[in-house]
C-alpha cells in the first residue's frame, strides 16, 4: 500500500487550521496567550503544558488536534509503530535565550528552563503524553526541506514504523511557524511525495 | 555492505585518532580541575582541549576535522554530489550565535569545502552521534548517497555549565561510571569524524562494517531515565534481531556510561533484560567526559581503534560495582580480539540509539 | 493567616509555571509531590531550590537536603524559619 498524508496541522502567530480548514484564530481581547488560547480550545487536561517551552506546547497541541480529527484512533498502531521526524531552523534558540537570561541576569540557572534547551525535547513530550516507544528524529535545517522528510520517513516506513507524526516547528521573533503531518499507509489522503509535502506545507 | 572508518578524535587527549588511543592505553584523562569555572566561579572538572580559543571553536574545530579527515580518504568524493555531511551536536556554535548556532558552520563548511548538498545537523541531544552514524548508513542503503562524513562536535559553554550544575548533576570528583561512588557527570568537548560508504576503496586504511541500529524513546521523563530502561532495551533489541546478531557474539559494549547514579543504573537495568551482563563494557566517559552530541561519534571512532589495536580499553573511575545488577565493566586494559562491538546512548528527551560494527 | 505560607504558595506557583492553580487550592498539609496534591516532578524540586535561593537566600547544596522539606507548604515553611534563625548571630 502506498503512503499518504492523511492528516495535517498548521499553527501561525494568530491562526490553526487542520486539513487546510481554520480552527482557531487568536483573540486579541482575550488575556490568555495564543498557545493557552489553543490549549482552552483542545479541551485536554494536560497540567504539564503550562511548563512546557514554546517547541513542545506547539507540537504537543498539533498533535492533539492531529490525533483527535483522525479517521481511526491512532491507539490502534503499537506502541512503537508511530515514529517522529521534526525538524526547524533555530534548534531551541527561543528556550536557549530565556535561559541564557536566566543566568545572566537573574544570576539563578534555571533548570526547568534548561531542560527544554534541546530541540529534541518536543518529541520527548510527544512521546510522553502518547506513549510512544518509536523511533525520533531531530534535524536542524536551513529551510524546511521536503526531500528530507520523504527522504528519512521513507526509510523509516521500509522499517518497522507504520505512521510517521513529521513536523516543521519553527519559532522567530517569538512568532510559531509550524506544520505538523501525519503519514502512514492508507486508502486515501495525499500522496506523500515531495511535491505534495512542500505544497501542503504552506512554507517557501 | 555499509562501511565506517576513517575515524578522527580531536579532544583534549590529542589531535589525532592515534595520538587519542595511545593516551587512552596509558590510561590518561583529558579531565583535570578547572578553578572557577562553574557558576558562582565554583572550581569544577572539566575535560577541556587546551589552548582552544572559544571564539568560533565550534566551526573551526570543525574545519580542521574536515581537513584531517581528507587525508584518510579518497578525498574527490567530499565535492562528489554522492556525499553528505551529517553535524552531530547538542548547541553548536552557540557561544558564537545563540539565535540560529548552525548558520556559521553550515556557511564555512558550503564553501570551504565545495559541498554538493547543505550539511543535514542532527540534534537528538546525547544520542545524535549514534543516530547520526545510523542515518548514515541507513542512507546509502536506500541508495540516497554512495558517501556520508559524519561529525561529532560539541564545546564546553558556560551555558552547558550552568545548566548541569542546576540541575546537580555534575560530579564533585572526575565522573566514575557504574562506580558505587558516583555522584554524576563530567563535562567535555570533543569533535570526532568517521566515513560511512558503500565502496572500501574509498577508505586509506582498512573498514569495518556498520551494522546499522534503531532507536527507541522511553516515553517516560524528558530528563531523567526510564528506571525500567525500556528505551534502550527495546533499541538495543532490535537492532540485534534486524541484523541477525545474537547476544553472544558480541564481544564489546561501548555504553553510555555517564557516571549519573540513574542513568548507570538504568543501563545495568536494560543490559540484564538483554541477557547482555556477561559482555564486558566500559565507558569513555572517565577519560573524555560527556561530550554530549559529540559522544555517539566518538567513542564509535574509539571502538574502531579498539579494532585496529585488538586492545579492550578499561572502564576509568570504575573500582567498586555500583549497579543493582552487576555488569561485566572492563578493569584492565588488555589485548583481545574484538570481532563485533555493541555501541549504545541514552539521553535526554527519552532518546536512546544502538548500533553494532563488525570486523 | 500565616502570611509565608502564603507568599510561598504565590511564589511556586509563578515559578513553577502552575498557571491553572490558585492560592486557595493549595493545601497547607497536601503532600507536594503527590498525584493527589500539586504533582510535582524531579525538575520542579530543582526548581524549589532556585524559589528558595531568590526569595529567602537560602542555599541548598544538596537535593536530598530539599526532599524532606519540600513535602508540604508546612514543611517548607518550617524550613525557611530553620535555616533563617540559623543564619541570625
Amino acid at each position: 500500500m502506498k503512503n499518504f498524508i492523511t492528516t495535517y496541522c498548521h499553527i501561525s502567530g494568530d491562526t490553526c487550521s487542520l486539513n487546510g480548514k481554520v480552527l482557531a484564530t487568536l483573540d486579541t481581547s482575550s488575556e490568555d496567550g495564543w498557545l493557552k488560547q489553543l490549549y482552552r480550545y483542545s479541551r485536554q487536561t494536560y497540567p504539564k503544558f503550562y511548563k512546557m517551552d514554546m517547541l513542545s506546547q506547539i507540537g504537543y497541541l498539533a498533535s492533539g488536534f492531529i490525533k483527535s480529527n483522525h479517521v481511526t484512533e491512532l491507539s490502534e498502531y503499537a506502541d512503537d509503530e508511530i515514529a517522529l521526524v521534526f525538524a526547524n531552523r533555530f534548534s531551541s534558540a527561543e528556550s536557549d535565550i530565556r535561559f541564557q537570561k536566566s543566568y545572566q541576569e537573574q544570576k539563578a540557572p534555571s533548570p526547568a528552563m534548561f531542560v527544554y534547551t534541546l530541540p529534541n525535547i518536543v518529541m520527548g513530550e510527544i512521546a510522553i503524553a502518547n506513549k510512544w516507544y518509536g523511533e525520533n528524529m531531530f534535524a536542524v535545517l536551513p529551510k524546511f526541506d521536503a526531500d528530507w522528510y520523504v527522504n528519512y520517513s521513507q526509510i523509516l516506513l521500509q522499517a518497522d514504523a507504520k505512521a510517521v507524526l513529521g513536523g516543521w516547528i519553527n519559532i522567530s521573533e517569538e512568532k510559531p511557524e509550524a506544520f505538523v503531518f501525519l503519514v502512514e499507509a492508507a486508502e486515501s489522503g495525499v500522496e506523500f511525495s515531495t511535491d505534495n509535502l512542500h505544497s501542503l506545507s504552506g512554507i517557501d | 555492505m555499509i562501511y565506517i572508518g576513517a575515524e578522527e578524535i580531536i579532544s583534549p587527549l590529542g589531535t589525532n585518532a592515534e595520538v587519542n588511543f595511545s593516551a587512552l592505553k596509558a590510561d590518561v584523562s583529558g579531565i583535570s580541575l578547572m578553578p572557577g569555572a562553574g557558576f558562582n566561579h565554583t572550581d569544577l572538572h572539566l575535560a577541556k582541549i587546551k589552548d582552544l580559543d572559544p571564539a568560533q571553536s565550534f566551526e573551526k574545530l570543525i574545519v580542521t576535522i574536515m581537513n584531517s579527515l581528507s587525508e584518510r580518504i579518497d578525498n574527490s568524493i567530499i565535492r562528489s554530489d554522492r556525499t553528505l555531511v551529517i553535524l552531530s551536536s547538542t548547541k553548536g556554535g552557540l557561544y558564537d550565535d545563540i539565535q540560529d548556532p548552525f548558520r556559521a558552520v553550515n556557511e564555512i563548511l558550503i564553501s570551504g569545502f565545495q559541498l554538493a548538498h547543505v550539511p543535514v545537523v542532527i540534534s537528538n541531544a546525547c544520542i545524535s552521534g549514534v543516530l547520526a552514524i545510523n542515518t548514515a548508513g541507513n542512507m546509502i542503503k536506500a541508495g540516497l548517497y554512495e558517501h556520508v562524513i559524519v561529525i561529532g562536535c560539541d564545546v564546553v559553554t558556560d551555558f552547558v555549565v550552568y545548566g548541569f550544575q542546576s540541575l546537580f548533576a555534575i560530579s564533585n570528583q572526575p565522573c566514575m561510571p557504574f562506580d558505587q561512588n558516583r555522584t554524576g557527570v563530567t563535562l567535555g568537548e570533543a569533535c570526532s569524524a568517521v566515513l560511512v560508504s558503500n565502496t572500501t576503496s574509498v577508505f586509506k586504511q582498512k573498514p569495518y562494517s556498520l551494522l546499522t541500529g534503531t532507536s527507541a524513546n522511553d516515553a517516560n521523563h524528558i530528563s531523567g531515565p526510564s528506571r525500567t530502561g525500556e528505551g534502550l532495551y527495546r533499541s538495543v533489541k532490535r537492532t540485534l534481531e534486524k541484523n541477525a546478531v545474537q547476544a553472544e557474539e558480541i564481544d564489546f559494549i561501548s555504553a553510555h556510561g555517564t557516571g549519573t547514579l540513574y542513568n548507570d543504573e538504568m543501563e545495568s537495568i536494560a543490559m540484564d533484560r538483554l541477557g547482555l551482563t556477561a559482555v564486558p563494557l566500559n565507558s569513555f566517559k572517565g577519560y573524555f567526559g560527556h561530550t554530549l552530541g559529540a559522544a555517539g561519534v566518538l567513542e564509535t571512532a574509539v571502538c574502531l581503534q579498539m579494532m585496529r589495536h585488538s586492545t579492550l580499553i578499561k572502564s576509568r573511575g570504575f573500582t567498586d560495582p555500583g549497579t543493582s545488577v552487576p555488569l561485566h565493566i572492563v578493569t584492565e586494559t588488555k589485548s583481545a580480539p574484538l570481532k563485533t562491538i555493541l555501541k549504545t546512548a541514552s539521553g535526554f528527551g527519552g532518546g536512546n540509539a544502538s548500533l553494532l560494527i563488525r570486523e | 493567616m500565616d502570611s509565608l505560607k502564603e507568599d510561598l504558595k504565590k511564589q511556586i506557583i509563578a515559578q513553577l509555571n502552575l498557571e491553572d492553580v490558585q492560592v486557595e487550592d493549595i493545601d497547607d498539609e497536601a503532600l507536594l509531590f503527590d498525584a493527589d496534591g500539586l504533582g510535582l516532578d524531579s525538575i520542579d524540586a530543582l526548581e524549589l531550590i532556585v524559589l528558595l535561593e531568590k526569595y529567602y537566600s537560602i542555599q541548598v547544596t544538596k537535593p536530598e537536603e530539599g526532599k524532606e522539606a519540600f513535602r508540604s507548604i508546612n514543611s517548607m515553611a518550617e524550613y525557611i524559619r530553620k535555616r533563617k534563625a540559623e543564619s541570625v548571630l
